[in-house]
C-alpha cells in the first residue's frame, strides 16, 4: 500500500476513535444530570468510575497521533488536522470531567430531597450535548460554516444558566438551610456552562484547521480573528 | 563537542515553552492587579496577553509536530517533545482561567465588608499560584526534578486557602441580600479558577518529571484525574 493511503487510512481510524470518545462524553454529560434528577447514587458511582475509561481513551488517541506523525510524512494541512485531534481529545476529556463532577455533586447531596424538580439543568445538558455533536460533525466534515453556526447555541445555554442562578439565589435568600444544596446545584449548572464553552473552543479549532486562521467566537462581540 | 541538530531544536522548543510560561506568569501578575484594582501602569491588558498566549501555544504545537515529523527522534527525545506539547496545553488553560478572573471581577465591581478578609485570601491564592508557576518554569529551565516536586507543597497551601475561602463564603451567605450573595458567588468562582490554575501548575511539574524520568507514575491518578466536582 502507498504511504499516502496508509496515512489516510490511519487518520480515518483515529477520527473514528475521536467520534467514539465524543459519543462517550456526550452520553456522560446528559446521563450525569439524569442521574442527579433521579437521585440515582449507584449510577453516579458508576459514571465516576467510567470517567477513567474516557481519560485512557484520550491518552491512547494522543499516542496514536504522535506515532502517525513520527512514522509518516504529513503535509501542512494534515499537521493542522492532527494538532486539532490533540486539542479536541483534551477538550473532550475535560468535558467528561465536568460530567463526572456533576455525578459527584449528586453523591454529595446524598439522600436529601432536591429543593425543586430539575427542569432547566437537563435542558442545559441536552443543549450542550447537541452543540458537541455538531462541533464534532463540523470537524469530521471540515465544515467551517457549521462550526460558525454553533456559538449562538451557547447563548441559549448561558440564558438557562442565568435563569437557574437567579432561581437558586432566591432559595438561598429565603432559606439558609438550602445554602449547601443550592450551591451544589449552582456548581452543576456552572459545569454545564463550562462544558458548552469548551465546545466553542472546538469550533474555533475547526475554523483554524480548515483556514489556518485562529478566531475567537465570543458571540457577544461576534467572531474575531486573532492577529 | 558537536551539538546535534535535534538537540538544538529541542533546546529551542524548551525555550519557547518557557517563554510562553513567562507570558502566563505575567497574566497572573496582571490578574492580581485587576483584583486589587491597582492602576495597570505600563503593563499589558489581560486580553492582549490572552491573545499572545493563544498564538504562542499554537506555534509551539506546530513546532512539536514538525519536529516529530521531520526527525527520527529517539525515544527520550520523543518523550521530551510530547511533554512540551502537554505543558504548552496546560499553560494555555492556565491563561484561560486567569482571563476568566478578569471577566468575573468586572461583574464584581467592588468588594466591601464583610467580604474583605476572604478577598484578601483570594489575592494570596493568586500570588501563590504565580510563585508556583515561577518555580515550575525554573524547574523546566534547569531540568530540575527536585524543584519540580517542591511545587506540590505550595499547591496544598493553595488548596487549603481555597477550602477556607469557599467554606467561609458558604457559612456567611445566610441572611445576606441578593447583591451580596451574587458577589459571594463571583468570589467563589474566582477562587475556584485560581485553585484550578494552581492544579494545572502541578500538572506541568508532573510533565517535567515525565520528560526527565520517563515515568508516568507522577502523572497518575492524583492530579490528571481530578477528584473535584468542578
Amino acid at each position: 500500500m502507498k504511504t499516502r493511503s496508509i496515512f489516510d487510512k490511519e487518520l480515518r481510524r483515529i477520527q473514528d476513535e475521536v467520534l467514539a470518545l465524543g459519543s462517550m462524553v456526550e452520553r456522560s454529560l446528559v446521563e450525569s444530570v439524569d442521574l442527579l434528577k433521579r437521585r440515582d447514587m449507584k449510577g453516579s458511582h458508576e459514571l465516576v468510575a467510567q470517567d477513567r475509561v474516557i481519560n485512557e481513551k484520550r491518552f491512547k488517541i494522543e499516542s496514536d497521533v504522535l506515532t502517525l506523525i513520527a512514522t509518516q510524512q504529513p503535509v501542512a494541512i494534515d499537521m493542522r488536522v492532527l494538532a486539532a485531534v490533540l486539542e479536541i481529545t483534551t477538550e473532550l476529556e475535560r468535558i467528561g470531567d465536568y460530567a463526572k463532577g456533576i455525578a459527584k455533586i449528586n453523591l454529595l447531596i446524598g439522600e436529601e430531597p432536591l429543593l425543586k424538580p430539575l427542569i432547566d439543568l437537563p435542558l442545559m445538558a441536552e443543549k450542550a450535548r447537541d452543540m458537541l455533536q455538531k462541533a464534532l460533525e463540523a470537524f469530521i466534515q471540515r465544515d467551517v460554516e457549521l462550526a460558525k453556526s454553533i456559538p449562538p447555541m451557547d447563548d441559549e445555554v448561558d440564558q438557562l444558566y442565568n435563569q437557574i442562578y437567579r432561581e437558586l439565589l432566591t432559595f438561598i435568600i429565603a432559606d439558609p438551610q438550602s445554602i449547601d444544596q443550592a450551591n451544589y446545584l449552582l456548581w452543576a449548572a456552572h459545569n454545564l456552562e463550562r462544558a458548552a464553552d469548551r465546545v466553542i473552543n472546538l469550533c474555533e479549532r475547526v475554523v483554524f484547521t480548515v483556514t489556518g486562521k485562529m478566531v475567537e467566537m465570543d458571540t457577544e462581540e461576534g467572531i474575531a480573528e486573532i492577529n | 563537542m558537536l551539538v546535534q541538530p535535534l538537540e538544538l531544536d529541542l533546546q529551542h522548543l524548551q525555550k519557547e515553552v518557557w517563554a510562553l510560561g513567562l507570558i502566563v506568569e505575567r497574566a497572573i501578575v496582571e490578574s492580581v492587579d485587576v483584583l486589587q484594582q491597582r492602576p495597570l501602569g505600563g503593563s499589558q491588558p489581560l486580553i492582549i496577553l490572552d491573545h499572545q498566549i493563544t498564538q504562542k501555544r499554537l506555534a509551539i504545537e506546530l513546532d512539536c509536530i514538525n519536529l516529530i515529523a521531520a526527525q527520527h527522534a529517539p525515544g527520550d527525545d520523543l518523550r521530551t517533545i510530547a511533554a512540551m506539547l502537554e505543558i504548552a496545553t496546560e499553560l494555555g488553560r492556565i491563561g484561560d482561567y486567569i482571563t476568566d478572573i478578569a471577566k468575573i471581577h468586572f461583574m464584581l465591581v467592588r468588594v466591601e465588608a464583610p467580604l474583605l478578609e476572604l478577598f484578601g485570601d483570594i489575592c494570596l491564592m493568586a500570588t501563590k499560584t504565580q510563585s508556583m508557576l515561577q518555580r515550575a518554569l525554573e524547574a523546566l529551565q534547569r531540568q530540575d526534578l527536585a524543584l519540580a516536586r517542591c511545587v506540590f507543597v505550595e499547591d496544598d497551601e493553595v488548596d487549603a486557602l481555597y477550602d477556607h475561602v469557599y467554606l467561609g463564603l458558604l457559612a456567611s451567605m445566610g441572611g445576606r441580600s441578593r447583591a451580596v450573595i451574587k458577589k459571594m458567588r463571583y468570589l467563589s468562582q474566582i477562587a475556584r479558577n485560581l485553585e484550578r490554575a494552581a492544579d494545572r501548575v502541578t500538572n506541568i511539574c508532573e510533565w517535567i518529571a515525565f520528560s526527565l524520568t520517563g515515568e508516568l507514575a507522577l502523572v497518575g491518578d492524583e492530579k490528571i484525574y481530578q477528584e473535584d466536582f468542578v
